[in-house]
């Protein structure tokens, strides 16, 4: 057996004893034949493949991606803790040069958890990538990180925590809004203010194939990568694009997937969804891996692929390529206004500020949201957050940048202590990026 | 009466004991070029002291299979290889006769491709041309459906005649996943086949002419366990590496280990590490590699590194450094007393350890002048290099055994539960064995810091693990409620069962059927000594419906020895046996902590 060309690190956690509910998706039989795939295959006897434990995340290292309310342990059970500590040891790997790349094969998933996490969303409730980002960012230093979301739902939740932030780019290839959870991902969500074009969505229509997925790499994903010049790339590796996915209607192959993965050259790549946990994901995850390691992965095939069936339908050529053509312009030439939120003028200064109101489907949990950012001129700004929900009442979030200029920092002091004297806001929550200060407040 | 014979690569070593102590124990240098001569010999040298009539038991540890391989004289092998989708199965080309064929069966053990029989009779029909009596027929996911390898064992015919002289199907090798490991084991299996039984053969000869025709022959595993001559003549692979188990279960024979603990074996060119958890010898989560090929074949798990009483002295810079090349013996050893050394003497570790006063082996005067030579030619005072010589021995063996420790800590688990809960392996106490385990005994304490202790009878700890050791034996049940069928793959058993069959019937069946094989093979096993290792049962939905129960079991009689020599004086001359205790061993969890998930 030949040694694999780029060393590659598996952290394989199916967390065999944890379910939503005993028939959810998200449940034990999840990664169990994706295990048995990669055992029987003998993956981890390859010269430079190696199988690791996974970590536990620490309540800090959700902090720095998250506000959690009521707190970090109400909104994530043990197993989301062991699925974001999975993606922290993957990028722990990658960085020490343990090895060269990484696969953090681990669940549930998290892409669909915002900055604000309250309950579960689309079956997440931590952002794993997030914590993974942050965690690279607070100790290795590294700045300019690129995320593509290959998953077939928007990654809203990343979206979301990257919104405003102009080093982490953003990209996710999804199933079109118009007829799929979670229904957002246009072209025209671009990122905030101040990270105009870091935020670059391509909707793709139903039944779009590996022709397309690769379409849109070649000409959509790589040439934006190329000129961003990321230090790392991960990859939110999603399989519910598959053809076989019980609750999508996209047609990707295993082959397809691991081809993407070629192009991609992710450094750590991250389980999201897939839940044709029998005809898919043990093919994909194999593919996926072997590609990363730059090994041969041209015998791996699904035993219901049939090259007839499961070529993408000619007409769907046409739009991709139209897609292909306006959609670089996000990132190479972003619009100037920015259409979701409004800037207000206060005696700090002024203020971007956006509402929303989001769901927690898996939860039933409705909430109201206050974001605003503080334009401040020398530094990303001070952000603050209000939420309230059919479960919480008015929550605070205050968080005070990676690199903040003084003035963002001492306005973030103010406005916290201001808010625990007022007695306002039922949990408060406050993130000092710049000093590594995490306060909590209202418990 | 239990004899024990351990044939090593230098040593061949043997012990005759009962519950009293030991009888008789001999060691005979191996003839490498015949094995059944060493054993032969050793026998011998045995009956003198005991009478046949009184012997029960053999239990034999030999290099025989690993020699073969390493020598090439194996057999040509017939390879039917049904790897379906994923890797290339060109990618584990093992031998000349190897035939990749259509066909595939997926992680349930659902036929997803028809096998090609057309291609599998054209394939045999090649093998028979160039002259091939033996096969391996293995495909992926035989373990969960060994259809294909059924139909393959078909076609090849009945055995003897025109047919086949032996034939290895991959799911008889176990239920564990991993087909590349199951295509090297079935491969070396057959490979060895015939040398191995026409050394059982003359074993069971020279038993008969030397009286001991009624002696019951074991052969030993690189498991910690045994079995029976007659097994072993169908899984010859099985025996391969098992010297290192054999020291190991010496120890458990002559110490009383109840806790986490390090046991080193230091021999002339080689240092075996191996950890104990809560007393018991940790099984190597996979298998072994034979030269570059990983196995299913299950060890202990020992760690070899290259530091023993020969390893030769090196000075690089500043640095002192012992092994990992052999230029032995020690001059200890090779230079006859009086004489001069030869130019250009090499003192090995057994020499610093004869200047710095830690043992006085052999021509004591050898090594210091080989000693006060080599300083010389590095500037060094002799003392000092013994001393720096040693310590660097004592810190080789403890950077690899922390190495160990770091893999056996960082051993993936699966469930929440394990992950937080898992316990952290800490040894408290160092056991040596070996020529020079006493010599290095204080180096060894004061780099580890921990309680150590040479047990009596340390060098022939191998030949008494070896006389001591029970059988043991493991299988691994799969179930899917959903297509009514519970397959055991070790034991080609395959029965329906009802949708209502449960991980406790499971667990009962695995146990049953392991217990009544190896009754079948005519071997006494205590209830007590099988135990589950592991048992997983997942509910499998189908568009937000359970369909069924997808249960996994695996079961072993655990590693341990007949009973336990403590306390006991050295044999003195003429062997006679005072002051001993006896005790009878307590087996416990082998895998604890090696073989979780
Ligand atoms: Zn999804
Ligand atoms: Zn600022």
């Amino acid at each position: 057996m030949h040694g694999a060309k780029h060393s590659l690190g598996i952290i394989l956690f199916p967390a065999f004893d944890w379910s939503i509910s005993p028939t959810h998706p998200e449940r034990e039989e999840r990664l169990l034949y994706t295990q048995d795939q990669l055992k029987e295959e003998g993956l981890f006897d390859i010269e430079g493949v190696d199988e690791h434990k996974p970590g536990v995340a620490g309540r800090e290292d959700v902090e720095r991606a998250h506000f959690c309310f009521p707190e970090v342990e109400s909104v994530a059970t043990r197993s989301h803790l062991v699925a974001a500590g999975g993606t922290i040891t993957a990028a722990d790997l990658v960085m020490t040069g343990r090895h060269k790349r990484a696969f953090a094969l681990v669940r549930p998933p998290g892409h669909h958890a915002m900055k604000v996490v309250q309950g579960s969303r689309g079956f997440c409730n931590i952002n794993t990538e997030a914590v993974m980002i942050e965690h690279l960012r607070e100790k290795y230093g590294v700045k300019r990180i690129a995320v593509v979301d290959t998953d077939c739902h928007h990654g809203d939740g990343t979206q979301d925590i990257y919104w405003h932030d102009p080093d982490v780019l953003f990209i996710s290839l999804h199933q079109d809004g118009r007829t799929l959870y979670p229904g957002s991902g246009f072209p025209t969500e671009c990122g905030g203010p101040g990270a105009l074009g870091r935020t670059v969505n391509i909707p793709l229509p139903p039944g779009t194939g590996d022709e397309g997925y690769l379409a849109v790499m070649e000409r959509i994903v790589l040439p934006i990568l190329k000129d961003f010049a990321p230090e790392i790339v991960v990859n939110s590796a999603g399989q519910d694009n598959h053809f076989t996915d019980p609750i999508t209607n996209m047609n990707l192959t295993a082959q397809g997937y691991a081809r993407m993965t070629e192009l991609l050259k992710p450094d750590i790549a991250v389980l999201e969804g897939g839940y044709a946990i029998q005809g898919a994901l043990p093919y994909v995850n194999l593919g996926i891996a072997l590609s990363l390691a730059g090994l041969d992965y041209t015998g791996v095939r699904e035993p219901a692929f049939d090259a007839v069936k499961h070529r993408q339908r000619p007409d769907l050529a046409d739009y991709i390529d139209r897609l292909c053509d306006t959609i670089p312009n996000v990132y190479f030439h972003p619009p100037t206004e920015h259409k979701d939120g409004f800037v207000t003028r206060q005696e700090t200064g002024e203020w971007f500020v956006r509402h929303k109101n989001i769901y927690y489907d898996t939860d039933d949990i409705t909430e109201a949201q206050t974001e605003e950012l503080f334009l401040c001129g020398s530094c990303r700004g001070l952000l603050k957050i209000v939420s309230r929900t059919t479960k919480n009442p008015a929550c605070l979030g205050i968080e005070v940048p990676i690199g903040a200029c003084d003035a963002c920092r001492s306005l973030g002091y103010s406005i916290y202590e201001e808010a625990q004297v007022k007695e306002g806001y039922r949990f408060a929550q406050f993130i000092n990026r710049r000093d590594k200060e995490y306060q909590r407040h209202g418990f | 009466m239990y004899l024990g014979i351990d044939v090593g690569g230098t040593h061949t070593d043997a012990v005759a004991l009962d519950e009293t102590g030991i009888k008789a124990q001999v060691k005979v240098k191996t003839d490498q070029s015949d094995l059944l001569a060493s054993v032969n010999q050793a026998l011998r040298e045995i009956l003198r002291t005991v009478k046949p009539d009184g012997v029960l038991q053999l239990n034999l540890s030999t290099t025989l299979s690993t020699n073969a391989i390493v020598q090439g004289t194996t057999e040509d092998v017939g390879m039917l290889v049904i790897p379906g989708p994923g890797i290339s199965a060109h990618e584990f080309m093992l031998c000349r006769d190897y035939h990749v064929l259509p066909g595939a069966i997926d992680h349930r053990g659902t036929e997803t491709d028809r096998l090609d029989e057309a291609k599998a009779r054209a394939a045999i029909d090649a093998c028979r041309a160039s002259g091939v009596r033996v096969f391996g027929c293995v495909g992926k996911f035989s373990t969960r459906n060994p259809l294909h390898e059924n139909t393959l064992r078909q076609s090849l015919g009945p055995s003897g005649g025109q047919g086949p002289d032996y034939v290895t199907l991959g799911h008889e090798l176990g239920g564990r996943l991993n087909f590349p490991r199951r295509l090297a084991t079935a491969y070396f299996n057959c490979a060895v086949w015939r040398v191995f039984n026409a050394f059982a053969d003359a074993v069971e000869k020279s038993l008969a002419e030397l009286g001991l025709g009624h002696v019951r022959v074991n052969t030993l595993k690189a498991d910690g366990g045994t079995f029976p001559l007659s097994q072993a003549r169908r899984m010859p692979v099985q025996s391969i590496f098992s010297g290192p188990a054999a020291s190991v279960m010496g120890i458990i024979a002559l110490c009383d280990i109840t806790r986490d603990s390090v046991i080193l074996d230091i021999g002339g060119t080689t240092t075996d590490i191996a950890v104990f958890v809560d007393g018991q010898p940790l099984v190597e989560n996979d298998g072994i590699n034979i030269g570059s090929h990983p196995t299913l074949v299950r060890a202990l798990k020992v760690r070899s590194i290259g530091i023993g009483g020969d390893s030769a002295i090196n000075v690089l810079g500043e640095a002192v450094r012992v092994g990992p090349n052999r230029l032995g013996p020690s001059l200890a050893d090779s230079v006859p007393a009086g004489a001069a050394l030869p130019a250009g003497a090499r003192p090995t570790l057994i020499d610093a350890l004869n200047v710095t006063g830690a043992c006085a082996h052999g021509n004591v005067e050898a090594s210091r002048a080989g000693l006060a030579e080599f300083a010389a030619r590095h500037s060094i005072k002799p003392d000092m290099l013994a001393g720096q010589a040693v310590a660097a021995a004592a810190e080789a063996i403890y950077a690899s055994t922390q190495e160990l420790l770091a893999e056996i800590n960082d051993k993936p688990v699966y469930t929440i539960h394990e992950l937080l809960e898992g316990r952290r392996v800490a040894p408290g106490r160092v056991y040596l064995m070996g020529g020079p385990a006493a010599a290095m005994k204080e180096a060894v304490r004061q780099r580890f810091e921990l309680f150590t202790v040479v047990p009596e009878h340390f060098g022939v700890a191998n030949a008494i693990g070896a006389a001591l050791t029970r059988n043991t034996a493991s299988l691994e049940l799969f179930a899917d409620t959903e297509k009514g069928v519970m397959f055991i793959p070790a034991l080609r058993h395959r029965e329906n069962v009802p949708r209502t069959y449960s991980l406790k019937d499971a667990e009962r069946d695995a146990m049953n059927h392991m217990l009544a094989h190896l009754s079948e093979m005519g071997v006494f096993a205590d209830r007590d000594n099988a135990q589950v290792t592991h048992a997983s049962s997942f509910n499998m939905v189908d568009e937000g419906r359970t369909t069924g129960k997808n249960i996994r079991v695996k079961c072993q009689i655990k590693p341990g020895v007949a009973f336990t020599l403590n306390g006991q004086p050295a044999v003195p001359p003429g062997g006679r046996v005072a002051g001993h205790s006896l005790k009878l061993a307590t087996g416990q969890l082998a895998d604890k902590a090696g073989e979780r998930g």
